[in-house]
């Protein structure tokens, strides 16, 4: 350490001493011109033995403990090297313990854990949920697609505890090291905007070493020192990755990917999901995105362009909405059982593959209504499926398309599933109105089953609802779909949706 | 369109017309207008110029970031028009204003920069009335601001511009960041107006479509609006800049108002990327606390600004007549922190991209399949990152279900699916979904380990465990580093197999091949202490004492302050009779992990044997102690939403008392011991899971281990004849060779008549068991935390530790108050009825202890310690030969309960077949020499 860096030092540690509590938050402020301090700080905390060290951490601690913003954060900016300097020393079981690191740790830990009023601090957050109404939407608009069994157990606003209470804690040991320092890497990253770049980069250096050492990939970093593995835990991981997150989006590219990697490695040899899954996301999200490494100190890479704001999916294709037009379509229209456009036919097709659980399954029951369209070709088999398409615009292709997909889907979306899609399967269930009274027996029939499908999981359907050991959502079910399809033959337009959600909502 | 129409109903069509920008439309309705006034001719050519020129940029649209160029041919006409209704001046003021817009707008496309401004210039767009106005001239006015700024960004500033003229200011010099806070005001203005443009034009489309489509989305049939190219420009550019200025605040604030504005159809587009933009910011450059909610006034200094860019204006300095409507009401959710609003951002995408999502696959469909699949994975993608940050992967796993519907073939998404099951302890249907990660990424290693762990984890399919373990060690050198985790986890495999296990024979075939697995993946990967570990581990069970110790002391070189080595290394000690040492390394081990109960449990059992009953109190008392502070303060957020740990679990609470055991097994798992209880059936392992878990359960409930309970038989037995006692093969001793020949083949065909039933109404207890026994390990493992009724679980256990302690100092009435608190929690479990027949046995009332055995075994039929406790009870009512049958069983289960082979040489003695007694001592005598003081099993095996 150089004799000026030394000075540097010293020169900080009297100068906060002698400071009137009044002028805390100018000197404060005036940290930052205190260009030469900063990287002189990190030397001390990175020669372990420095004498300077003591007081050094010392005083880092009453920054913080002063409650003032800026002090705090000028404490955590050097966080991970903080974090570094411990592991080393206790993955290489130096005798030379870092005591004042310890306490300086544990000391932020246990200010941080508590509020003003000395309770337990508890971190949570609000969980939306599109069924209430916020400043960017409104529930109508959203339609109802997602009728999922979670999404009804989260009708409303639920609020989630992510991190605490926290215990006190006096001294690390190893069953308590990585939860402190988990929550201090989550102090770190709620402030990782006022972090610099020199913090980042020690972050992101930190989270390769701690993930590398002592595995093969240590010598393809080329880094030499600790070669003992460490230990990690899960949560550490995926607080390192949010960091590193952050910096890969702020200028450090290189440190950045490489960290992550890194992590990742690591992640995959302990067989982490929680940090595997972050970080594959990140990956993911950036693998695109051309990030650009930004010479100029501060620079963001968060750039936006203009996009096109017409859709950029062809009108003809099949989504998910256009399925629903479709119901919407046959809803206006009354009496005329067509079979449609070959085209139209097709969409249904697709959609009740997916959707109707195990019905492309060999051993399901076949139907006994060919009424409504839509039940029948749920039922025709891929035959029936083919005449009917035959000399469609493009059957063949359609044809051999279609069946993988089929398949695919069915296979993609096991029975387990089935029940999230409870809206479009009973609904689509529901035959066309203007049906005899037969009919709507049969619907209702049909809308049981699919309800009983849900309740039961893969159990074989009866082909008559009354021999059917009626399940509780069976027999109200029925009950209602009669209530209102009945009218509804009358009243062409309303049945079927009203008669969906009155039965979905029970 | 032969009738002629009368002057206002011609006037309503043509604005009906210009508003839908049913441009081919007006000429026919311009004859018509002509035909009526010859004063109209000025307003005639107003409406021909507009619909060239709109007709003429449908055909040739402009492109982003493709300046136009030139005077165009096609033009001229336009310019015809436009300069006979301006020229002529007998325009209405508002038709006046309309043309300047017009003409300005020309001049854009054919590059004259500075005769737009001018044009501009005359026509004072601030003042142009906004509320009354047509809805076509609400689009004109947006338009008209956002060509204003593209000339204003074209004409360099330092030139004497126009515009000079139109803000009135002295010719001064003006500072670029005037002129470019006057380019950002235009875009956001005309981004302001073009929103009420779209939302006004919706207004009227809805209420001309009527009542009968009144659906929130009607069908793809009916016509969109199409922005263009100024109204695009205009909605987006403000945002650009400000983000290239590295003016992040004011980006962000631009982001939320267009968010704010009620969506109309034609929006929704530009708002899922807006939205989606937005939380990519939120997620990768703001934290907790640089965020302020989108209700608040932004920070006047914040980090996020570019610092050496000045003159940033933080929020937007001007006013509009009227603005477009945004949501509103009461109890609106407004997000307070940059998590819940990226969520809330990205719910609203995801559901606009589900809906998007290009559900054909014939070929023509390709390339829309793609986007809609892209578009979707980065909105699963940003979710990922903003609900795993807060270990939410129950809803993340809920979410990513619905992905699914893009995932066909897809990796990535089958795979963040299975981990987030994976995260969210949905253990069968992860394994299910990492089937077909394997199928469609046969080459990945990690994908069938972390498939393994689940199965040698929570799961316990150890057949499935051991093919996926396969599929890692048949890729060979390609699995590289992860090939030495292939052979830990297939040797873990077999070595739970062994437990497992009833027949010897198969039980002495798992264990051989687990050591040979352990030590593969020893020598693979030398410097992994786990490797070392669970080779120590399994010679341990196998009752190679110094072995074991070898194997130990080298895991816990390679990695010190492991709990699980330190662990082995005191039981391995007390194995030896080194018991003062033994607590020493558990108090060592302690300090460590303060909170490990599964040590506290060993230490209670080696205080009550060095130290006295009192100490174990003492201890009992503190893990009492550390239970309260640890889950009156602990919340395992990620087990799930909630409120804290202790509401669910109080309510949880209330159905305990009504919780029968069979119901324990969670649908999750349900069908897994379905498929286990098929399994059992099987003549190999016909008690896979009761078996397994009846040693792990003994920690609760192991008094007879314990030499200081007053009816411990064994007591009088001299120290162990050699502590260094080998036991060269595995189970069982070399001498039971023989006695195996003479009658335990014929009790093994018995049992396995007789307990394949019982083994599967047993399947629900011991999972109670298997799960009260991991219990102390899972609290510290980083594994997802168990469901709500762990904590219960130890607490009843801890209770039942002290109730074996009150034993042990013969106070029956306090051991029946320890054994209570734990009956409260569970009144049904087997080793709480055990612990009822042991206070019985104390206070001599034979008959009452003999029906709590009974009770216990007939909720677990294969409880050893149940077993010898009754075997010993029948022997003492002299009814030797259900007593022998008994114990019989009892060895079958546990062939290394040395305690049950003494009792067992006992009853033989009394029956006077003094032989076979003999050989059930030696064995007795031999195994003792080698047993820890809990069974090593107690340690979790996991990946």
């Amino acid at each position: 350490m150089l004799a000026m860096d030394q000075g540097v030092v010293e020169e900080w540690l009297s100068e906060f001493k002698t400071l009137p509590d009044s002028a805390i938050s100018s000197y404060a402020a005036s940290l930052k011109d205190k260009a030469a301090l900063v990287p002189a700080l990190y030397k001390v905390i990175r020669e372990n033995y420095s004498d300077l060290l003591e007081p050094v951490c010392h005083q880092l601690f009453e920054f913080y403990r002063s409650s003032q913003p800026q002090l705090q954060r000028f404490v955590l900016q050097f966080l991970p090297e903080l974090l570094w300097s411990l592991l080393s020393v206790s993955a290489a079981r130096d005798p030379h313990t870092s005591g004042c690191i310890e306490a300086l740790l544990l000391g932020i830990y246990n200010l941080e854990i508590v509020d003003k009023d000395g309770q337990s601090k508890i971190l949570s957050f609000t969980v939306p949920s599109l069924s209430k109404p916020s400043v960017y939407h409104e529930p109508s608009a959203i339609g109802s697609i997602a009728l999922t069994e979670g999404a009804l157990a989260n009708h409303g606003l639920s609020r989630v505890v992510y991190s605490g209470p926290h215990l006190q804690r006096e001294n690390f040991t190893a069953q308590n090291r990585f939860e402190v320092l988990t929550f201090l890497l989550l102090c770190y990253n709620a402030a990782l905007s006022y972090m610099t770049p020199t913090s980042l980069q020690s972050l992101c250096q930190l989270s390769s070493r701690v993930c590398i050492c002592g595995y093969p990939r240590q010598q393809m970093r080329r880094y030499k020192g600790i070669n003992t593995r460490m230990t990690v835990t899960s949560d550490f991981l995926v607080q390192l990755i949010t960091g590193i997150h952050y910096a890969l989006c702020n200028g450090e590219v290189e440190m950045g990917s490489k960290a992550l990697d890194d992590v990742l490695y690591r992640a995959q040899l302990e067989l982490f999901p929680e940090p595997l899954l972050v970080g594959n996301a990140i990956k993911s999200t950036l693998h695109g995105a051309a990030l650009k490494s930004n010479n100029k100190e501060g620079a963001r890479s968060i750039q936006v362009e203009i996009t096109p704001t017409s859709s950029r999916i062809s009108r003809n294709a099949v989504t998910s909405l256009s399925i629903r037009g479709h119901r919407w379509k046959r809803h206006g229209k009354t009496n005329a059982v067509d079979l449609g456009s070959p085209d139209e036919l097709m969409d249904i097709s697709e959609m009740d593959e997916g959707l109707w659980p195990g019905g492309v399954g060999p051993d399901v029951t076949p139907p006994t209504i060919t009424i409504s369209n839509s039940v029948t070709t749920l039922n025709l088999g891929a035959k029936a499926m083919k005449k009917c398409r035959f000399g469609s615009r493009c059957s063949k292709d359609k044809d051999k398309d279609a069946s993988p997909l089929a398949t695919g889907r069915a296979a993609s979306e096991s029975a387990e599933l089935s029940d999230r899609r409870l809206t479009l399967t009973s609904s689509q269930s529901v035959p066309k109105a203007g049906a005899l009274t037969s009919l709507t027996r049969t619907a209702s029939a049909v809308f049981s089953r699919s309800f009983e499908q849900v309740a039961s999981g893969v159990v074989p359907v009866s082909s008559s609802h009354t021999a059917a050991e009626a399940s509780r959502y069976s027999c109200s079910l029925q009950e209602e779909g009669m209530g209102y399809l009945i009218p509804a033959s009358n009243h062409t337009q309303r049945s079927p949706s009203i008669s969906v959600h009155f039965g979905s909502d029970l | 369109m032969t009738a002629r129409k009368s002057g206002s109903r011609l006037e309503t069509e043509i604005e009906r017309c210009r508003s839908e920008c049913q441009w081919d439309k007006i000429p026919e309705l311009v004859r018509q207008l002509s035909a009526k006034l010859i004063s109209n001719d000025d307003l005639g050519e107003l409406l021909l110029g507009e619909c060239k020129l709109q007709t003429y940029l449908k055909e040739n649209p402009l492109k982003q970031g493709a300046s136009p160029r030139g005077p165009r041919p096609k033009l001229v006409e336009v310019r015809k028009h436009l300069t006979a209704a301006l020229d002529r001046g007998n325009l209405k003021a508002d038709y006046l204003q309309e043309a300047s817009l017009l003409m300005a707008k020309l001049c854009y496309v054919e590059g004259e920069y500075r005769d737009a401004l001018g044009h501009y210039g005359k026509v004072s767009l601030d003042e142009m009335q906004l509320v009354g106005a047509p809805v076509y001239r609400l689009s004109m006015i947006a338009e008209a601001y956002a060509t204003k700024g593209l000339c204003l960004e074209k004409v360099p500033a330092a030139s004497p511009s126009l515009s000079n003229k139109n803000t009135g200011s002295p010719s001064s010099v003006k500072s670029t960041s005037d002129r470019e806070q006057e380019i950002i005001t235009c875009y956001e203005k005309s981004g302001d107006i073009a929103l009420l443009y779209l939302q006004e034009a919706e207004k009227v489309r809805i209420h001309k479509s009527g009542i009968q489509n009144r659906s929130p989305k009607p069908g793809p049939t009916s016509q969109d609006i199409e922005l263009g190219y100024f109204l695009e420009t205009g909605l987006q550019r403000a945002h650009v800049i400000h983000f290239k200025n590295g003016n992040l605040t004011r980006g962000v604030g631009r982001f939320r108002e267009i968010l704010r504005a009620v969506e109309s159809r034609t929006t929704q587009s530009l708002r899922m990327t807006i939205a989606r933009q937005l939380a990519e910011i939120l997620l990768r450059g703001m934290c907790e606390q640089s965020y302020w909610s989108p209700l608040e006034d932004p920070p006047t200094v914040s980090p996020l600004d570019d610092p050496t860019r000045q003159g940033h204006v933080l929020s937007k300095n001007y006013s509009l007549s009227r603005r477009p409507r945004v949501y509103s009401g009461e109890n609106l959710f407004c997000p307070q922190e940059n998590t819940e609003e990226a969520l809330l951002l990205l719910l609203i995408s995801e559901s606009m991209a589900n809906r998007d999502a290009v559900l054909s696959r014939i070929p023509e469909h390709n390339n829309d399949r793609i986007i809609s699949l892209q578009s979707a994975s980065v909105v699963y993608d940003l979710l990922t990152i903003a609900l795993g940050r807060r270990g939410q992967y129950e809803m993340l796993s809920e979410c990513l279900e619905r992905a699914m519907k893009f995932a066909f073939e897809e990796f990535h998404l089958w795979y963040q699916l299975a981990l987030s099951l994976m995260a969210a302890g949905k253990s069968a249907r992860a394994v299910k979904v990492l089937k077909e990660c394997i199928r469609l990424k046969p080459d990945e290693p990690t994908i069938p380990l972390l498939a393994v762990k689940l199965c040698v984890g929570p799961l316990h399919w150890l057949d499935e465990g051991e093919s996926f373990a396969k599929m890692v060690i048949d890729m060979g050198e390609k699995a590289a580093e992860f090939r030495a985790k292939g052979y830990l986890a297939v040797g873990l495999v077999y070595s739970l197999k062994a437990t497992d296990a009833s027949l010897r024979s198969t039980q002495e075939e798992y264990q051989r091949k687990a050591l040979g697995a352990f030590q593969r993946a020893q020598s693979l990967s030398p410097t992994d202490h786990l490797a070392a570990f669970y080779l120590a581990l399994q010679l341990a069970v196998s009752r190679q004492i110094p072995e074991a110790l070898g194997y130990v002391r080298q895991a816990l070189q390679l990695q010190g302050d492991d709990v699980h080595s330190l662990h082995l290394l005191a039981l391995l000690l007390s194995a030896q009779k080194h018991y003062h040492d033994a607590l020493n390394i558990i108090e060592m081990a302690l300090s460590e992990y303060p909170e490990n109960f599964n040590l506290l449990y060993t230490k209670v059992k080696l205080e009550s044997m060095c130290r006295g009953p009192e100490e174990a109190l003492l201890t009992c008392k503190h893990m009492l102690q550390i239970w309260k502070s640890f889950y009156n303060l602990t919340n395992p957020s990620d087990s799930g939403r909630g409120s804290s740990l202790l509401d669910r679990a109080i309510t949880d609470r209330r159905q305990l008392n009504a919780m029968t055991l069979p119901d324990f097994s969670d649908p999750e798992t349900g069908s897994s011991s379905s498929r286990s209880g098929s399994e059992q059936l099987s003549p190999v392992s016909p008690s896979t899971i009761s078996t397994f878990s009846s040693p792990l359960s003994s920690p609760m409930s192991s008094p007879l281990s314990s030499p200081s309970s007053p009816v411990f038989t064994f007591q009088p037995l001299p120290p162990p004849i050699s502590p260094s006692f080998l036991c060269p093969t595995p189970l069982p001793p070399t001498p039971t060779r023989t006695r195996t020949q003479s009658f335990s083949t014929h009790i093994t065909l018995r049992q396995l008549s007789s307990t394949s039933s019982v083994h599967a109404t047993s399947i629900a207890a011991s999972r109670v068991e298997q799960a009260l026994s991991e219990v102390a390990s899972s609290l510290q493992s980083s594994a997802p935390k168990q469901g709500p009724l762990h904590p219960w679980m130890t607490l009843a256990q801890i209770w039942l530790h002290a109730a074996e302690v009150y034993i042990s100092m013969s106070k029956p009435a306090e051991a029946a108050a320890c054994t209570q608190e734990a009956s409260n929690l569970f009144p049904t479990s087997h080793n709480v009825l055990y612990m009822r027949g042991q206070i019985a046995e104390l206070r001599g009332n034979m008959d009452e202890a003999k029906r709590w055995y009974e009770e216990a075994l007939s909720i677990n039929p294969t409880h050893v310690k149940s077993m010898q406790r009754l075997g010993l009870i029948l022997h003492q009512l002299q009814r030797y030969s259900l007593s022998e049958k008994v114990l019989r069983d009892a060895v079958q289960v546990n062939s290394t309960a040395h305690d049950v082979w003494n009792s067992l040489g006992e009853v033989l003695q009394a029956q006077g077949n003094t032989a076979a007694a003999t050989e059930c001592f030696i064995t007795a005598l031999e195994l003792e020499a080698s047993s820890p003081i809990l069974p090593f099993t107690i340690i979790p095996r996991a990946l």
